[in-house]
């Protein structure tokens, strides 16, 4: 991206000195370049940096350049234009404002569903990941030690319960010590 | 002790783990306070359509989001004081258990009243009976009154160990040559128990702490019976 810039500063450097007199006959290389670039349509205004580019931004609203080439009826409405809008059509607004842009507000900021694409993706490496994570834990399993077996942890439960163990908020208060249960 | 369903810390045994309790909890509420804040500022930033490129400065709101932190600390920093101050305090007292550290057991010695020795090894996995709690349960529990304030004193004897029962919000480190003190008092009965808590070794793992906390008339009869052992 630094190249082509550096290209395009010396493309404009190239371009100049401009010849004066009679030799300035023969019409500015830099602004050949730029009607190379963007054919015949119009320079309006700055735009985002004063490049003749056109874009469709909510943030800096008004492209450097209109959309479209000025055809003979764009010309004339163009005129009509100059004088009331009440004048003008539904079609002719229409019409207006699709030769000076490409999208409107609502096309631009639809919503384009990317984000499905990219949470679907990022959810499948997780899960690839999560495979991985499953496939160690299988491989590298050692047994369990005595005392978690069903018997040993009813048996260590019972004395957790008879020593009232955490008995505030713990698990010894979720306890029913007259009904020898589980408070319900 | 840790049991099923523990998410965080244990229910306390002594007062001033109650306060620590306590300002855990304050604080962790403070927190949560916070992320929720944060978390829904950033959701509402992801998700707006607010759209203006000449943005620069709000100096009331930079303000208020420069003071509120302050404020908020000083609502965490008051009650941690405090209870900084309070742990320190001076007590009276009642019973003064010795304790030292070695590799890999505790051993205990009462000398208040009658010189009582003895140490203190985990039961190993091997000759555990059903009930007993894997690497926590020992062969000779240590025995205090309750409601009664304690006094420990720690040190070790080859390199350093940690004393600690986490219900009670002990903790404190056995080092060769020095004794620490430490005083605590234990608001009910049962059974607490701890983990070493400095790396001593290989069986630093494997060298629990278990107290038993029992009315006075039982302590004294227990004192008599280990003072004829």
């Amino acid at each position: 991206m630094a190249g082509r810039l550096l290209a395009l500063s010396a493309r404009s450097i190239k371009a100049r000195p401009v010849p004066l007199g009679a030799a300035g006959a023969h019409s500015n290389p830099a602004l050949d370049a730029t009607r190379a670039m963007i054919g015949n349509r119009e320079i309006v205004g700055y735009g985002m940096n004063g490049q003749p580019h056109y874009y469709d931004r909510s943030d800096i609203p008004l492209p450097a350049i209109r959309w479209k080439e000025a055809t003979a009826d764009i010309k004339c409405l163009r005129e009509k234009e100059k004088g009331d809008w009440r004048q003008l059509s539904m079609e002719e607004k229409k019409a207006l404002y699709r030769a000076s842009f490409k999208l409107t507000y609502s096309e631009f900021k639809a919503p384009t569903g990317e984000w499905k694409q990219i949470v679907g993706a990022s959810l499948m490496l997780v899960s690839v990941a999560l495979w991985f994570y499953m496939a160690v834990r299988v491989v590298t399993r050692v047994p369990l030690p005595d005392s978690f077996s069903e018997e040993k942890q009813q048996a260590q439960l019972r004395r957790i319960l008879d020593l009232h163990v955490n008995p505030i908020t713990g698990l010894s208060s979720q306890w029913d010590y007259e009904k020898d249960d589980w408070k319900k | 002790m840790m049991t099923w369903k523990t998410l965080m810390s244990p229910d306390s045994a002594s007062p001033l783990m109650e306060q620590l309790t306590f300002l855990h909890d304050h604080a962790l509420m403070i927190l949560l306070m916070i992320t929720v804040l944060v978390g829904y500022l950033m959701a509402s930033l992801f998700f707006n359509k607010f759209n203006y490129r000449y943005l620069l400065e709000g100096q009331t709101i930079e303000m208020i989001w420069t003071i509120l932190p302050a404020v908020i600390l000083i609502f965490i920093a008051l009650p941690s004081l405090r209870l900084l101050y309070l742990l320190d305090e001076v007590n009276n007292p009642l019973v003064t258990v010795k304790t030292i550290g070695h590799q890999w057991y505790w051993s205990y010695e009462y000398t208040d009243f009658a010189n009582i020795e003895f140490d203190s090894y985990m039961i190993p996995s091997n000759e555990m009976e059903d009930y007993h709690f894997r690497l926590l349960d020992v062969d000779n529990r240590i025995a205090v009154p309750y409601n009664s304030q304690i006094r420990m004193i720690v040190t070790a004897a080859d390199v350093l160990h940690s004393w600690t029962i986490p219900t009670l919000g002990v903790k404190i480190d056995a080092t060769p040559g020095r004794l620490n003190q430490i005083s605590f008092l234990l608001n009910r009965t049962g059974i607490f128990f701890g983990q070493c808590s400095e790396i001593c070794g290989a069986n630093h793992s494997f060298m629990p702490i278990v107290m038993e906390s029992i009315s006075p008339e039982c302590f004294i009869s227990w004192i008599y019976n280990m003072s004829e052992i």
